[in-house]
């Protein structure tokens, strides 16, 4: 009776033990929405400034982008029958949650459409306006505005003829082909990188004197990208120890060499665009992130000997050239 | 249930009548010293019945007295001696007979107080639930310990600011702290109160009868069964505060005809709480005694005991998670899992302990105890780990409105719209954000292909604890003690981690995923267990159960002899004691871990693919996980005198001084022992000198004990793990040289008012407990061993400079060009009030106790981290030192100071003079006080992306908070 009288005193919820298993979770339920726009049809908002959706709009597409190895990083591309996109939803191990072929829609309203380099954004307003768009990154934007529908088969990539590619990169940011999830034919290595390199990535990153462009050649980089580590390497080797300090046209830094110690110190991960040309001549970067599971990896040997390679990935656009993100190093098969 | 309670009191008093009748009964005994058993002549005692005064007695030379004609009753006798502390006893005279108490043992108003509350009344508080692990020495003789103990222990008050780690705590003579931490090992027999409830204390610097000890007093726990009170009792017990439900059963047989005596004991303590969601025991305990007494001259004890059980624990947040709950209790551990609570951090322990003990007393001049005690068993702590997957922590700064947007714009948090969403979350409580979401933990679990990637870990700290230790007592002449004493201990402590549970996976991976963000190419460097890889060509699949990770062993070895001596003379005393002792320990590493494989069983290098894989640091040592790592070891030393005069009439003054060198604890010395076997270079011994001056006073229910002490400590170490943000690395922190220094005064008074029953109890402590050093740091990573800082000077450490301002606010230059600086801000040691008092009245009528105090604590301060502390977190991206700057990142804060009122209540029954049943009742914070913080500590990770690059900025600091308004009732039952 007195442990009676005791319980109901205290209140008999505090008897629930919070202490261990409390037996296996169902999923949390997937939904079916009904898109009221196609992906093409919302980048035809998108007028050069940043869109911000005020209506209604739903779009919805597979997905067909993962973070698995981490060069595609904090976003997702979806895709639907007119085009695709990326969504910035700024969480990381989002393949976690979000399965290749995996139905996700998005209520457009309150979030933003803008512009990076060439390729149109799904993310958050960006009120200083440094970017067109900001991350989506707060829980509860994401799971009021983004949307898990039905698992399915992933989408098969979609081989684009040199043709297209090209057209594409003529016809700018709206071209449907840009995000989508594709194949590229017998790509040769053009032997020349593209990477900004800060002597201190915690100083000004747009000062001449911290900035190292390597680019015109290979620099003795033979990685798709290179992780911190990786960069020492590099930098201990002495292959950049020519290359000269600030932009174009404003040499007048010093070299690599002279500045070695301090590059050493701020070492950092570091982003590399591999060169390809397309059959005839179409140049396609393969950008890789320094923060890529693979990025240390070597370029196969027949690779770098000329060895014709097919590559499937997304298809993106840079200020004008054609680049291309690997999900992994799976997207790259030697002819 | 109040009926029956009524007629039980009707019955007790009808019989209390009808018994008086014939007046031939009577009391008489025999008073004693408790310490030495010689007897008291000249003692007073005074029989109460309720408040009225029945008679009074001397007690002759021998210390025998009579008091007769006395009508059966129950009746206080009150016995009061120069120099003795005033005693209380239930005395009940049945059937007319003369009952003979014999030894009524009376403490000295002196250094070792015996604290065995067959004496006391009924109504201790000892260990009633409030506190599992007490932060003073709760001793109830000494008027200063018994307030503080009570009334403190809510805001984690430490008596003189020392750390618990520097009480000494002995269960049956030997050390029990823990070995590799020094850690107070209360939590060994919490839920077992009755039968560890006869101790004996010191304070301070005083020679106790058990050891030595340090400057932070020791106490002594008997726990063999003679020493438990005999009879039955149960009790039942709600705590709104910790659990809801205590239920303890004792039974204990004194000794009988043959010399045996047995006592047990089994507790369970269940539930929740008021106050702290995710805090939740269901712990139990149990204790078993058996000993054999052979003519009072050999004694031999057999005891083993055990608190197992699982408890869920709570977790510090930042100001701005509780603000946006609007609840300073909120834990940040828990959360649904299928609708119901579930917390992810379960302390989850077995640790039996098994002792023998044996006592040989041929005669009063000498006598000889040795104990032999076996610690063992499992102790696990549950987290939450995971595998590239986002951080599963609710209050992860990322997910806090802070982290997108803040005012100072030098953060580059610009987005209020993404931080009033945060917030919205936060403040509707949306569950899956300011929880932990265990449904999705097991929906991304089920989803990846049989590996998981959320777990929950158990990490381990199993202790085999082995200690013999023994004491001689030797008295050439009656004024004369000496005591001889070795302890031995060898302790060995394997700590791993174990899955357990995949949540919903059917394995997880054995990798370093922090070895892999800096060496994703490297399929060694990955590995925890680099064996199993090589024998397996792949990394371990780990299923519930299996051990990964870490594992490792601490090796300890301890042993020590001491040799205290005591002569008196009239009333003075003096106590000279020494202590000589070595420690060896070492680490023993049973996994090889990837980024330290080490050497292979030849001492040879190891390769994997034809590379050598063997990494060594930049002295050019090999970096070893695997083996035994150097053993070093330290020679300790403790002196200490004490000295003591005692007065007519109850006053006493006493000194004491000691100086002690104490090796470095297992668990400060290692920069890394999860991973490697690399200590901190030139380690040092610990060395403190403490004095106090004290005088007390105790006669006719007075008592009063004011004390003045002053104590340094000096070469102490210390090692944390950190994230450094300036390296985006994760990594280590060891710290030298850390002195400190305790000046301050404590004062405690119990005051008999002209009511009877009633005092006016206090307690004032008010000290300047302060770091008197800048240590030097030496920061490593720990994917490669790389020393960042080697014996960095922590500048801020012990004070930072508060810089001169003009009128318009501005900081002013000297003539040379630098900044003036107008006084050094003091550092202190943290998280207990170095100011504290209690002001209470205590009533105590038959059988009835009220007590109410008002407290009040101050100059508390937050425990500080060295990063904030060096220059070049001070100084900032552009590296310029800027006054603004320094007083910014290297202040320390002090907490508010706060009040607390309290009152308890209780009273005692007896049935047909053999039962006795009652309850107390405490009421703790009536205030319902919620915002008074007592403890937490800065995070070790500076905001260093900022806008302007100029300077750094912290983190936000996190905090525990004390509960507000809570109560505990018990009820109880004796017979």
């Amino acid at each position: 009776m007195t442990v009676a009288v005791l319980c109901m005193a205290a209140g008999c919820q505090e008897w629930e033990p919070v202490i261990g298993n409390q037996g296996e979770p169902s999923d949390a339920a997937t939904v079916t929405m009904t898109p009221n726009m196609t992906i093409a049809q919302v980048k035809e908002l998108y007028k050069g400034t940043p869109y911000h959706f005020e209506k209604d709009i739903v779009i919805g597409g597979k997905i067909i982008s993962s973070d698995i190895s981490g060069n595609v990083y904090r976003s997702l591309y979806i895709q639907d029958e007119t085009g695709a996109i990326e969504v910035k939803i700024g969480s990381t191990g989002l393949y976690n949650d979000y399965k290749l072929g995996q139905m996700l829609y998005v209520k457009c309203e309150g979030l933003t459409l803008g512009n990076y380099g060439g390729m149109l954004q799904i993310g958050y307003e960006d009120p200083t306006g440094e970017y067109e768009t900001a991350y989506i990154d707060v829980k509860r934007i994401i799971d009021s505005h983004i949307f898990k529908g039905a698992k399915g088969t992933p989408v098969a990539p979609e081989e684009l003829s040199e043709d297209v590619v090209a057209a594409a990169v003529k016809g700018g940011y709206k071209s449907p082909v840009f995000g989508k999830y594709v194949t590229l034919k017998g790509l040769t290595y053009a032997n020349e990188i593209f990477v900004l390199v800060y002597l201190d990535s915690n100083a000004n990153k747009k000062a001449s004197g911290n900035r190292l462009f390597l680019s015109d050649q290979q620099w003795g980089i033979d990685t798709w990208a290179m992780s911190q580590n990786k960069f020492v390497e590099y930098l201990d080797s002495g292959v950049w120890d020519l290359a000269k300090i600030g932009n174009s046209g404003d040499y007048n830094y010093g070299t690599v060499a002279d500045h070695k110690e301090e590059f050493r110190r701020n070492a950092s991960a570091y982003s590399v665009s591999q060169y390809f040309k397309m059959p005839g001549g179409t140049e396609v970067q393969i950008r890789s992130s320094g923060y890529a599971k693979f990025s240390d990896t070597r370029l196969d040997q027949a690779i770098l000997d000329g060895g014709k390679i097919d590559v499937t990935g997304i298809l993106t656009n840079y200020e004008g050239a054609a680049q291309f993100t690997l999900i992994d190093l799976d997207g790259v098969r030697l002819q | 249930m109040i009926k029956k309670l009524t007629s039980a009191i009707l019955a007790a008093l009808l019989s209390a009548v009808l018994m008086a009748q014939a007046p031939t009964g009577g009391v008489k005994g025999t008073v004693v010293n408790r310490t030495d058993k010689t007897p008291v002549a000249g003692a007073t005692l005074k029989l109460m019945s309720g408040a009225t005064e029945i008679g009074t007695v001397t007690a002759d030379a021998q210390g025998n007295f009579h008091l007769d004609a006395l009508p059966d009753g129950m009746y206080d006798l009150v016995i009061d001696a120069t120099g003795f502390l005033t005693s209380r006893v239930n005395v009940t005279v049945n059937d007319g007979y003369v009952k003979n108490m014999f030894n009524l043992s009376l403490s000295p108003v002196a250094v070792s107080s015996v604290v065995d509350d067959t004496s006391f009344g009924e109504f201790d508080l000892d260990g009633m639930g409030y506190e599992d692990t007490p932060t003073i020495l709760v001793d109830q003789n000494d008027v200063f310990n018994n307030i503080a103990g009570y009334n403190f222990s809510s805001v984690r008050f430490k008596a003189r600011g020392y750390a618990s780690e520097s009480q000494d705590v002995y269960l049956a003579g030997i050390k029990m702290n823990d070995a590799l931490t020094g850690y107070s090992p209360y939590s060994l027999w919490s839920g077992l109160n009755e039968v560890t409830r006869s101790k004996t204390t010191s304070i301070g610097s005083e020679i106790s009868e058990y050891g030595l000890g340090s400057y932070n007093g020791l106490q002594n726990i008997y726990a063999t069964p003679s020493k438990v009170r005999p009879g039955t009792r149960f009790s039942i017990l709600t705590n709104s505060a910790l659990y809801r439900l205590r239920l303890m059963g004792t039974y204990a047989v004194p000794e009988n005809d043959k010399g045996w005596s047995y006592a047990f004991s089994a507790s369970a303590r269940l539930g929740g709480n008021d106050w702290i969601q995710g805090v939740y025991y269901r712990s139990f305990a149990y204790y078993a005694g058996v000993e054999k007494n052979w003519g009072d001259v050999h004694r031999l004890a057999l005891v083993s005991f055990a608190a197992p059980g699982v408890r869920g624990a709570q977790n510090a947040s930042t100001q701005e998670v509780y603000d946006l709950m609007g609840d300073n209790m909120y834990n940040s551990n828990w959360g649904y899992q299928n609708g119901k609570v579930r917390n992810a951090r379960n302390r989850i322990t077995f640790e039996p302990i098994t002792f023998l003990k044996y006592d040989y007393t041929p005669s009063q001049q000498f006598g000889i105890s040795a104990t032999l005690l076996w610690r063992t068993g499992k102790n696990g702590y549950t987290a939450l780990d995971w595998y590239d997957a986002p951080d599963p922590r609710p209050d992860y700064y990322r997910n806090l409105p802070s982290y997108f947007y803040n005012e100072n714009s030098d953060f580059n948090r610009l987005n209020p719209a993404k931080a009033a969403w945060a917030r919205d979350a936060w403040e509707n409580n949306i569950a899956d954000v300011t929880h932990v979401n265990w449904d999705r933990l097991y929906e991304v679990n089920r989803n990846a292909g049989g590996r998981s990637k959320y777990a929950l870990e158990e990490r381990h700290v199993d202790q085999n604890d082995f200690n013999f230790g023994t004491v001689a007592t030797w008295k050439p002449r009656i004024n004369v003690t000496l005591k001889a004493g070795l302890n031995a201990k060898r302790n060995i402590t394997e700590q791993y981690k174990v899955l357990n549970d995949l949540l919903g996976g059917d394995y997880f991976l054995n990798v370093d995923q922090f070895a892999e963000r800096d060496y994703s190419s490297s399929n060694t460097m990955i590995q925890n267990d680099l064996d199993y890889f090589f024998a397996h060509g792949e990394a371990q699949k780990v299923k519930r159960g299996d051990k990964y990770g870490y594992d490792y062993n601490a090796h300890i070895l301890k042993g020590e002899g001491w040799l205290s001596g005591k002569y008196t003379v009239g009333g003075f005393e003096a106590g000279l004691g020494g202590r000589i002792g070595k420690t060896v320990f070492w680490r023993e590493g049973l996994m090889r871990k990837g980024l330290f494989p080490g050497l292979d069983g030849n001492g040879n290098p190891i390769s994997y693919q034809g590379q050598v894989i063997t990494t060594y640091d930049s002295e050019g040592q090999v970096i070893t996980s695997k083996g035994n790592s150097l053993k070093v070891d330290f020679l300790t030393y403790a002196a200490k005198l004490n000295l003591a005069y005692t007065f007519n009439g109850g006053h006493r003054v006493y000194a004491n001084a000691g100086y002690s060198s104490e090796s470095p604890l297992f668990n400060q010395a290692f920069i890394a022992p999860r991973t490697r076997n690399t200590m901190i270079k030139d380690l040092e011994n610990v060395k403190s000198l403490s004095t106090d001056v004290n005088y007390m006073f105790a006669n006719n229910g007075y008592r009063f004990r004011l004390t003045g002490f002053y104590t340094t400590i000096e070469d102490q170490t210390d090692v944390m793990s950190v994230y450094y943000d300036l390296n985006n690395s994760f990594g280590n922190f060891a710290l030298r040289n850390i002195d400190q220094r305790h000046v301050g005064m404590e004062l405690g008074f119990e005051v008999p008012t002209p009511l009877s029953g009633l005092s006016v109890v206090g307690a004032f402590t008010y000290g300047e407990y302060v770091y008197t050093s800048n240590p030097t740091m030496t920061a490593t990573v720990d994917n490669s061993a790389e020393v960042v800082y080697e014996d960095l000077l922590v500048p801020y450490w012990k004070s930072n400079p508060v810089f001169r301002k003009n009128a318009s606010g501005e900081y002013v230059r000297g003539a040379d060009g630098t900044y003036e600086v107008d006084h050094y801000a003091k550092h202190y040691v943290p998280s207990t009030p170095q100011l504290a008092t209690s002001i209470g009245l205590s009533y105590f009528y038959n059988y009835w106790f009220i007590d109410a105090d008002l407290d009040y604590f101050d100059k508390s301060y937050l425990d500080m981290n060295p990063l904030y502390r060096i220059d070049e977190t001070t100084a900032g991206a552009d590296k310029v030192v800027t006054p603004a700057e320094v007083e910014y990142m290297a202040s320390q804060e002090k907490f508010k100071s706060a009040w607390v009122l309290n009152f308890s209540v209780g009273k005692s029954w007896y049935y047909k003079r053999k039962y006795q049943y009652g309850f107390s009742l405490n009421a703790k914070n009536l205030l319902n006080a919620k915002d008074i913080k007592t403890g937490g500590f800065e995070q070790t990770r500076i905001v260093d992306n900022t806008v302007g690059k100029e300077r750094y900025y912290r983190f936000d600091s996190k905090y525990f908070y004390m509960q507000g308004f809570n109560y505990m009732l018990n009820l109880y039952f004796r017979f």
